[in-house]
């Protein structure tokens, strides 16, 4: 992210430089304006102090406009707030620049605050700082400019994130008023000036900081003060500025309040302006207050927006903004004028610089993290960054989080929060190479130390009493006699003197071995069953050679050793077992015809030890694909298939791998073609077009619970060219703990490879079997739900016939009684499963956090990652079930009931001119925004894909999350000359078409599917390099990346291992060229730009900064 | 004709009637007590047969064939049909007819003719090229659930099977155990198996879906193999499936080779699961679809109970035993009534497509041939039961099915037979391997016995030695207050059409004639009519078929009061004098083979397992009247210095120390020594040159014994046994117990006694005087 900040300042240049007029022209820069003004509206930091609240809102809610354009490139970058361990450094020198800068007794103060929080108040500069830093700064910036040059800088400074904005921002401040909106951010940000102090505070100040959460309102403000301009563009703004000054104020401090005042004249003329372009005018209008708010819905604002802003505006706008306006009475009077003022600067003056609003930094280095410091839980580094964790009493974070890290005394305060509580628990996580390995503790036949009330094991935060007889259940409470042969003296200090040799009382996750009181059976074997579709279609295209090709490789990559146990089948219209025995002088094909009630051919041979059938086996897999070649089946009972192959695995458990390539259309669990149904039917399909997202019918469903039981794991493997209805299929998996893999289209040159890797990578990772997982929390918390790819059968528990490393389970917890201020609340992860060399283990994760009753040590506690994860999978479960608007609107509602608590208890500054955000959720609506133009909640994806989405949410990791919807762009026409940095990915850009030249080449990546866009106008040198060709029309959109004799082409290969390595994934590589589908495909995942599928972000802060002003005025 | 009984009872027809003179009335005919029945040998080979290479004629009005006994006017060329008296014209072709030179059929010699039938005029061949004949087919139907001795034991008789068919026939192969195997012979990549669940029933039509074979969506053989257009089968299933035996034979071996007894954990304690019904239903359904019509036998080899799905016979668990007779009886055997049921089923489907169920059992318990005996019988299938597939009776009748030349069976299929028959005369139906058509017509009794209701009845498979009971009744009318118009002679007229093994589709007509007397005026002539033979297997058969049938049917005392009534109708006493009863000669032996039927394993069913009494009775029922004969009443021929080898009293006085006996009960052939001969024998004096007399009588047997297990099929079971030997049971268990402990005291040295209470044939005699005599 660091890196990225710096850029900010060149971002914006390049932003520029795409979007015409950056700042001033309106039209063309509305983007940047929106987003100055939307900034403002967002200030990051919540301004407790802003008094003006009320009025802000009111501008806000009119700016609607999105234009999504970048206003803010570096400062959202500012990010730098959170730098990370490492990042601060930089981060701090900037902040300190900008509070110097700012000059202002108010700046300092945030600066200072930053950290220490001394001012608890909200302005904890810190958070603020951080957050608002990207998003703000550019806003603040505007809005400096606007209002005051100093208060605007103060802002800045307030926020460390700022810095890198700030730095600009000076510049801005004396520029300011050339960004177009020196007039609109003066609105806007003027009012916040007055505040500004408190308000750039809390943006200042680094967001982790404790401190920070106080700061942190103030940025926010800029973040909105920008916003407001850019959204109804400048009209918007202006309608919004007079409000948001007041915002401003309180983040940026008193100066920036001062701006506001300016504002509210502007803004009326703005918004007069503003009015006739959204429409939003009559919302402006102050009458309309009301109703304006039920409206405000986006969609209705639609057709008001568009006219201000340009033509994409115009679209956008409407729905962000159009409501808005209605705010409160207040608001809307000040927003008038300062929609007034937007629209007429709108396009010119915005004063959120796009390049300035929140965005994710990259942590360029890495961090050592102890789970413990001074026997206080330490809160963990994001969880997409790198880092090096330290088990000192609490659990590596990769292997459980929380949403915040502190936990609130009650279920009030929580509620107050807006924010979730859960825990994200991926017990295989993989551990960083310098990590201690997990430690095995083996406790002989009398098995753990556990409570013998709640069975919780065994803990450093278990406590030891009376000489160390006893000890109290950090769960439950209980006092238990320690077993005798396990007493051991307590120290001075009330340790037990052996605590630190012993594993379980001195880490987090240790792992236990297990007795037979664990076992129902003898540990089972590590099974692999692979199931090949050989149904016509699946011939042709050359997914069953690829699947045999793949098994044939993986063969080796199996665990040695006896119990390593393999069977395979292959199916069209019925299904194909084969005996592997070695006796035989060549495999058996059994046949079972009946795929309506399906069975085993064989009891035993149709799973062989591994060693038994190599032979057979490669001689199988060499022939499958030919002995098939023939074949006009081209019906496919998958359905069937499983079932049978789960017959065969009945009596041991393990893993069935299913390459499946087209519509199940036969036998039991047959499906329809119901996507082409639903589109026949357009009325009803329409209507439910959601339900294409559930299963078809519980068939599967209930297969998969019976498999479950059986321990059968089952990963399925889409290698298909058309709809095989992901929705119905993947409940399988979701149920047995597998997962979905996805080839879609499928080709038979590029995918093979990934096809190999992603089954490499299935049967090598860690993993284990038949696993049970429960999930304890102390008295006062407990498990609400388990969300993730498992089986529950009883409520405590849920199975897992396969776990791996990439698997996340995802608890939600509640409060069922107060918790102590000052206590800890424990939380335990007790996975019992089988290693793939068939040993029983328990692997325990304990996580002790603080309880609080301070909201703001919520917020500044928040764990943003985790609690976007926890949205991300709260939103995929939503999907099937209800229409995608609702879904959005619930995501959106999710992030703005979280800003607006904070906004709203936490926050210094009052003025609703500004939006506030906490430092640690600064990005949150970034990343809502991400997710609601994401694949899942899009509505021209195809079904398919779709399904494939939710299901592949559902049991994401949290670092996976965030690129997920947020992915990453680096461009790569440039590699060579970039040598200064050593990390080997290049700087992330920001996701915005504006920093997408025609003349370079980029590579776009989620974690799943890799895109590399070619501009129109590249260098065909690089071409040649990079391809192998001169020119684009050689390439094909699906291709293998070849590594030719030339740097460039060497460090791209380079890059993209770099990535799949972190992503533990192969990665799907898709070219894509301008004026083709896959041009369009690529350019979908720009998610700040205004698109059909959502307003810009800068527009969408303006939203979110309306709504809130609407819900703190209602 | 009672002359030639002696040396070839039944002729060139191959027919023996009980009364070979027949009474005018029904009365009068129930009077007779035995019934009237005609055993009747449809395709028995002989040598005077002639074949005809054209199609018969037949009577426009009832369809029967120009025969010697229509009368022919050669100058208006008309023949007059002797059963419905039509006049009919000869056609055409026949214009050349004349007083010297007759067609064959006409010939007064050639009752019976055969009839090559054209191929286009058969009704049940394939409408492909009339060149081809059909190929034989043979289904092998094969139980794994069997230790690995007796797998291999059956796979090394299967290979030698197949070895032995020839090229053209068409092979198939499925096994089963838990599951039933299909093999899909014709793919040529690795060994290729339909499996189908064993638990579950299955019908026709599932059974050609999942084979793929269904019409719609039928798939053409995944793989390399080439089709080859089998001629006469159009259906690439046959293809599949069903492969020529030249071609298949090396993946059959190769197959068998590498076939394994079934895997399926048998729990401890437990039958293996074992689904023969479903195994056997998959097979119908697997022949039907490829070869509808034509001539194809599914040889099952079955090495125990059916304990999974239909056709059940006996749960799972050891701890219960298979039903005996006594559960049957008590209706205590919970599986017996359903897959009884379910056998029915697979027959009527079988029967529908044409085709034969063989089983060959072998186990040393029962297998459920009780319950598949309808689905045996129906189709007309061989039948064997072993206790082991390495015993010869079930490796060399194996043998024997596909053996060719002398020895051969004369496997035919497709067979159809047509009873036309004077007037007033009705048939109630048919006792032996055959279903009846249901074909209704005037001739049909109101009373049924056997299959039925009809005048025609299909039997999917014949052979030379398949003998049917036919029972007549006559019409209740009472012709003799016509006589004028009564031709003194009846006719009977049986038309068998079938496909021998060459695929040749033949038809043979036998017409018989036999006299109507007035039994109320004379019943000299009746009795001298009488087969006693003949009459003891009518009624054994009839027996056995009222015994299955009716419940708590107490057939000893129906037999006796047969006996009883018979003696006193045709016997010659003085009321109520038991010593003055004399029996004309024609009626001498009926009481003894009537006291040997009581006896037999037919009557006395409590001795055997219901398995075993299925057995016997269908070959009871498909043997001519000779070997049934037989079964009620061994042949004995003693062995011993110094004369011939003479037949000998089926008593136990027959037992001498020096002498040897030779027992034929056709199930079992006993070589029974003396003490004496045996001491001798054990010394070894039978390998001292002074004593090559000595070797001679033991061998001479051991010849005599080869001679008959040669001829028989099942090969009977050869038990070699010295007196007082355990085996010895064998024999003593059909002799007459005329020496029981009550009376050892009284028996000379050498000789035996059995252990037993049954009365004694003399006894016997003795009370049926008693009662013949009574008023």
């Amino acid at each position: 992210m660091a890196a990225n900040v710096p850029p900010p300042g060149a971002p914006r240049p390049n932003s520029n430089n795409f979007v015409p007029p950056p700042n001033y022209n309106p039209s063309a820069q509305r983007p940047p304006d929106y987003l100055a003004e939307n900034l403002q509206n967002l200030n990051l930091n919540r301004p407790p102090s802003m008094p003006n609240s009320a009025p802000r809102p009111s501008p806000y809610g009119q700016p609607p406009p999105f234009p999504s354009s970048a206003p803010p490139p570096g400062v959202p970058v500012a990010s730098p707030p959170f730098p990370r361990p490492g990042p601060p450094p930089g981060v701090l020198a900037r902040p300190s620049m900008p509070l110097s800068g700012p000059s202002q007794a108010t700046l300092p103060p945030g600066g200072a605050p930053l950290r220490p929080t001394g001012p608890p108040v909200g302005q904890p500069s810190p958070f603020v700082s951080r957050p608002p830093p990207g998003s703000l700064p550019s806003p603040m910036s505007g809005y400096v400019t606007p209002g005051c040059g100093p208060p605007s800088s103060g802002p800045f400074q307030s926020s460390s994130l700022l810095s890198g904005q700030v730095a600009q921002r000076p510049l801005q401040p004396g520029a300011r008023p050339m960004p177009l909106s020196s007039p609109m951010i003066a609105t806007g940000q003027f009012v916040p000036p007055s505040s500004g102090p408190g308000g750039l505070m809390s943006n200042g100040p680094p967001n982790f900081t404790s401190g920070a959460i106080p700061g942190a309102p103030r940025f926010p403000p800029i973040g909105n003060v920008q916003q407001p301009p850019l959204g109804p563009p400048q009209t918007a703004m202006s309608a919004m500025a007079p409000p948001r000054a007041p915002t401003m104020h309180s983040h940026l401090g008193g100066s920036v309040v001062s701006a506001p005042p300016g504002p509210p004249t502007q803004p009326a003329s703005p918004f007069s302006a503003a009015p006739s372009p959204f429409s939003a005018p009559p919302q402006g209008m102050p009458p309309p207050p009301g109703s304006p708010y039920g409206s405000p819905s986006w969609p209705l604002q639609p057709g008001q927006v568009a006219p201000p802003p340009p033509i994409p505006g115009s679209a956008q706008p409407p729905r962000m903004f159009g409501m808005p306006p209605p705010p409160p009475n207040q608001s809307m009077t000040t927003i008038s004028p300062a929609i007034g003022q937007t629209g007429a600067p709108v396009a010119g003056s915005t004063k959120i610089d796009p390049n300035q609003i929140p965005r994710p930094l990259p942590g360029s280095s890495v961090v050592l993290h102890e789970t413990r410091q001074g026997n206080q839980a330490n809160p963990p580094p994001p969880a997409t960054s790198d880092y090096i964790v330290k088990d000192t009493g609490n659990c590596s974070p990769r292997y459980m989080r929380c949403t915040i890290n502190q936990i609130p005394c009650t279920a009030d305060l929580l509620t107050t929060s807006g924010m979730p509580l859960a825990l994200l628990v991926q017990p295989f996580a993989l551990p960083h190479p310098s990590e201690e390995p997990i430690q095995v503790v083996d406790f002989g036949e009398s098995g753990p130390v556990r409570c013998s009330r709640c069975k919780g094991y065994i803990n450093p935060f278990m406590k030891f009493i009376d000489q160390g007889r006893r000890f109290i259940c950090n769960f439950c409470g209980f006092t238990d006699e320690t077993p005798r042969d396990y007493h051991c003296n307590l120290g001075p200090d009330g340790r037990r003197r052996d605590a630190d040799e012993r594993p379980e009382l001195c880490r987090g996750t240790v792992e236990f071995v297990a007795t037979k009181e664990f076992m129902v059976r003898d540990p089972m074997p590590a099974v692999y069953f692979f199931l090949i579709d050989v149904s016509m279609n699946a011939i042709q295209t050359g997914a069953t050679a690829a699947a045999c090709s793949a098994i044939n490789q993986v063969i080796a990559d199996l665990p040695e050793g006896p119990l390593t146990i393999v069977g395979i089948a292959t199916f069209d219209s019925t299904i194909h077992f084969y005996n592997l025995k070695r006796a035989l002088q060549q495999p058996l094909m059994l046949i079972v015809p009946d795929v309506q009630d399906v069975y085993t051919p064989l009891q035993t041979d149709v799973l062989v030890p591994l060693s038994e059938c190599r032979q057979h086996l490669e001689l199988l897999l060499e022939s499958i694909p030919t002995m098939f070649q023939n074949s006009k089946t081209a019906e496919s009972a998958f359905g069937a298939a499983i079932k049978a192959a789960f017959l065969a695995m009945k009596t041991t458990g393990g893993k069935l791998l299913v390459f499946q390539s087209v519509l199940p259309s036969t036998g039991i669990g047959a499906l329809s073609a119901r996507e082409a149904e639903g589109r026949a039917n357009i009325s009803s399909g329409e209507k439910e077009a959601h339900k294409l997202l559930q299963p078809v019918d519980k068939t599967l469903k209930t297969m998969a619970i019976e498999f479950a039981e059986y321990q059968v794991c089952v990963d399925i493997f889409i290698t298909t060219q058309s709809y095989v209805d992901i929705a119905s299929i993947s409940v399988v998996p979701r149920t047995t703990g597998g997962q979905v893999y996805y080839y879609y289209p499928f080709s038979a040159l590029s995918d093979p490879a990934k096809l190999y890797n992603d089954l490499r990578w299935n049967v090598t990772r860690p993993q284990g079997f038949e696993a049970v997982m429960r999930v304890r929390c102390s008295q006062g918390i407990q498990v609400q739900e388990y969300c993730g790819n498992f089986c529950r059968r009883v409520p405590t528990d849920v199975d897992l016939p396969g776990i791996d490393c990439d698997k996340t389970i995802m608890v939600t917890l509640k409060h069922d009684d107060k918790l102590q201020d000052g206590s800890e609340c424990a939380f335990q992860c007790a996975l019992l499963y089988t290693t793939v060399y068939g040993q029983r283990r328990i692997r325990v994760t304990t996580l002790s956090l603080p309880c609080t009753s301070m909201l703001t040590n919520l917020f500044r506690s928040a764990d943003l990652d985790t609690q976007f994860t926890c949205f991300l999978k709260q939103a995929a479960n939503e999907i099937p079930s209800s229409p995608l608007l609702r879904v959005r609107e619930q995501v959106t509602n999710l992030c703005i009931n979280s800003l607006l608590s904070y906004r709203k208890f936490c926050a210094t500054v009052s003025s609703s001119g500004q939006l506030i955000l906490p430092e640690a959720l600064k990005l949150l609506p970034l990343y809502t925004l991400a997710l609601i133009k994401s694949t899942g909640l899009r509505t021209d994806g195809r079904i398919d894909d779709r399904s494939f989405w939710i299901n592949y949410v559902s049991s994401l990791s949290t670092p996976l999350a965030v690129p997920l919807v947020y992915p990453r762009m680096v461009a790569i026409h440039d590699l060579d000359s970039k040598e200064d940095n050593d990390s080997i990915i290049p700087p992330v850009i920001p996701l915005s078409s504006e920093h997408v030249n025609e003349k370079g080449i980029y590579l776009l990546e989620n974690g799943e599917d890799c895109f590399i866009y070619i501009g129109n106008s590249v260098d065909p040198d690089i071409l040649r390099k990079l391809f192998g060709v001169n020119s684009t029309d050689e390439v094909s959109t699906q291709i293998v990346l070849q590594q030719y004799d030339n740097s460039l082409s060497k460090k791209l290969n380079d890059v993209v291992n770099e990535i799949r390595r972190q992503r533990c994934n192969y990665l799907r590589l898709k070219l894509c060229k301008k004026g083709d589908p896959s041009g369009m495909s690529f350019f979908s995942y720009m998610v700040e730009d205004q698109s059909q599928g959502g307003p810009s972000y800068v527009e969408f802060l303006v939203h979110i900064h309306r709504q809130i002003q609407v819900k703190m005025s209602s | 004709m009672s002359e030639m009984a002696n040396t070839d009872p039944e002729g060139i027809d191959g027919v023996r009637m009980t009364w070979n003179v027949w009474p005018r009335t029904k009365v009068e005919a129930s009077k007779c007590v035995i019934p009237l029945a005609a055993c009747i040998s449809p395709i028995r080979p002989h040598p005077d047969i002639p074949t005809l290479p054209y199609a018969p004629l037949r009577c426009k009005t009832c369809s029967a064939v120009l025969n010697p006994f229509s009368r022919v006017d050669f100058t208006a060329k008309i023949w007059i049909c002797p059963f419905c008296y039509q006049r009919n014209h000869f056609p055409q072709h026949y214009s050349m007819i004349s007083e010297t030179n007759l067609p064959g059929e006409l010939y007064p010699q050639y009752t019976t003719v055969q009839y090559a039938l054209p191929q286009t005029s058969n009704p049940n061949s394939f409408d492909s090229s009339p060149q081809s004949q059909p190929s034989p087919v043979f289904l092998f139907v094969l139980d794994t659930c069997m230790i690995e001795e007796e797998m291999g034991y059956v796979k090394s008789a299967l290979k030698r099977a197949i070895g032995l068919l020839p090229d053209n026939a068409l092979v198939g192969f499925v096994s089963f155990g838990t599951q039933v195997q299909v093999h899909e012979l014709g793919f040529s990549d690795m060994s290729k198996v339909y499996v189908f669940r064993g638990s579950k029933e299955i019908s026709k039509e599932q059974v050609l879906e999942q084979l793929g074979l269904a019409v719609a969506g039928r798939r053409p053989a995944a793989g390399g193999f080439q089709q080859k257009g089998v001629p006469g089968f159009p259906d690439s299933g046959v293809t599949r499936f069903l492969l020529p035996a030249s071609d298949c034979e090396y993946t059959l071996n190769l197959l068998l080779d590498e076939l394994q007894t079934d895997q399926w954990p048998v729990p401890p304690g437990s039958r293996s699961s074992r689904c023969t019904g479903v195994a056997l239903s998959v097979a119908a359904g697997l022949l039907g679809a490829c070869v509808p019509g034509t001539g194809a036998r599914i040889i099952a080899l079955v090495g125990g109970p059916c304990t999974e799905g239909p056709g059940t016979i006996v749960s799972k668990d050891l701890s219960e035993p298979v039903r005996s007779h006594k559960d049957l009886d008590k209706d205590a055997a919970a599986y017996f009534k359903k897959a009884v049921k379910y056998y029915d089923g697979l027959a009527k489907q079988l029967v529908s497509q044409g085709h034969v169920l063989d089983l060959f059992a072998s186990a040393l318990d029962q297998v459920g041939v009780a319950e598949m005996k309808v689905a045996i019988e129906k189709t007309g299938g061989l039948v064997v039961l072993a206790e082991s597939f390495g015993h010869s009776v079930f490796k060399d009748s194996f043998k024997r099915v596909f053996e060719e030349g002398e020895q051969s069976l004369g496997l035919c299929f497709n067979g159809t037979l047509e009873i036309n028959c004077s007037k007033d005369i009705k048939i109630q139906g048919i006792i032996g391997p055959c279903t009846s058509l249901e074909k209704k017509g005037p001739a049909v009794a109101d009373t049924i016995i056997g299959e039925g209701n009809t005048t025609e009845w299909k039997m999917c498979g014949l052979d030379n030695s398949t003998c049917l009971t036919v029972f007549f009744d006559l019409s209740s009318s009472d012709r003799s207050n016509t006589p004028g118009t009564v031709n003194p002679q009846l006719y009977l007229q049986f038309l068998t059409s079938y496909q021998n093994p060459e695929g040749q589709m033949m038809l043979r007509v036998t017409t018989v004639t036999r006299r109507w007397i007035d039994s109320a005026v004379s019943s000299e002539e009746l009795v001298q009519g009488f087969d006693q033979e003949a009459a003891a297997v009518v009624m054994a058969r009839k027996t056995s078929l009222k015994m299955e049938m009716e419940e708590s049917f107490d057939a000893t005392r129906w037999l006796d009061r047969a006996l009883i009534r018979l003696c006193a109708k045709f016997g010659d006493y003085r009321k109520d004098d038991p010593a003055s009863f004399t029996l004309n000669p024609c009626f001498s032996l009926f009481p003894q083979f009537m006291f040997n039927l009581r006896r037999s394993q037919f009557v006395q069913v409590f001795n055997n397992s219901p398995d075993e009494t299925a057995y016997f009775r269908m070959l009871l029922n498909r043997e001519n009247i000779t070997n049934a004969a037989v079964m009620i009443q061994p042949s004995l021929i003693s062995y011993s210095f110094n004369s011939l080898p003479a037949p000998a009293l089926l008593d136990v006085a027959s037992v001498a120390a020096d002498q040897i006996l030779l027992l034929d009960s056709y199930f079992s052939v006993v070589i029974f020594h003396g003490m004496t001969i045996a001491q001798w024998r054990n010394m070894g004096y039978q390998n001292q040159p002074e004593h090559q007399a000595f070797a001679q009588l033991l061998q001479a047997p051991q010849a005599d014994a080869q001679v008959i297990i040669r001829e028989r099929f099942p090969v009977p079971r050869l038990v070699v046994c010295d007196q007082h030997g355990s085996q010895a049971r064998f024999l003593l268990a059909k002799l007459n117990p005329s020496a029981t402990y009550n009376n050892a005291h009284e028996m000379a040295a050498g000789s035996d006694v059995i252990f037993t209470d049954d009365v004694s044939l003399q006894v016997f005699f003795e009370h049926l005087q008693r009662l013949a005599v009574q008023s």
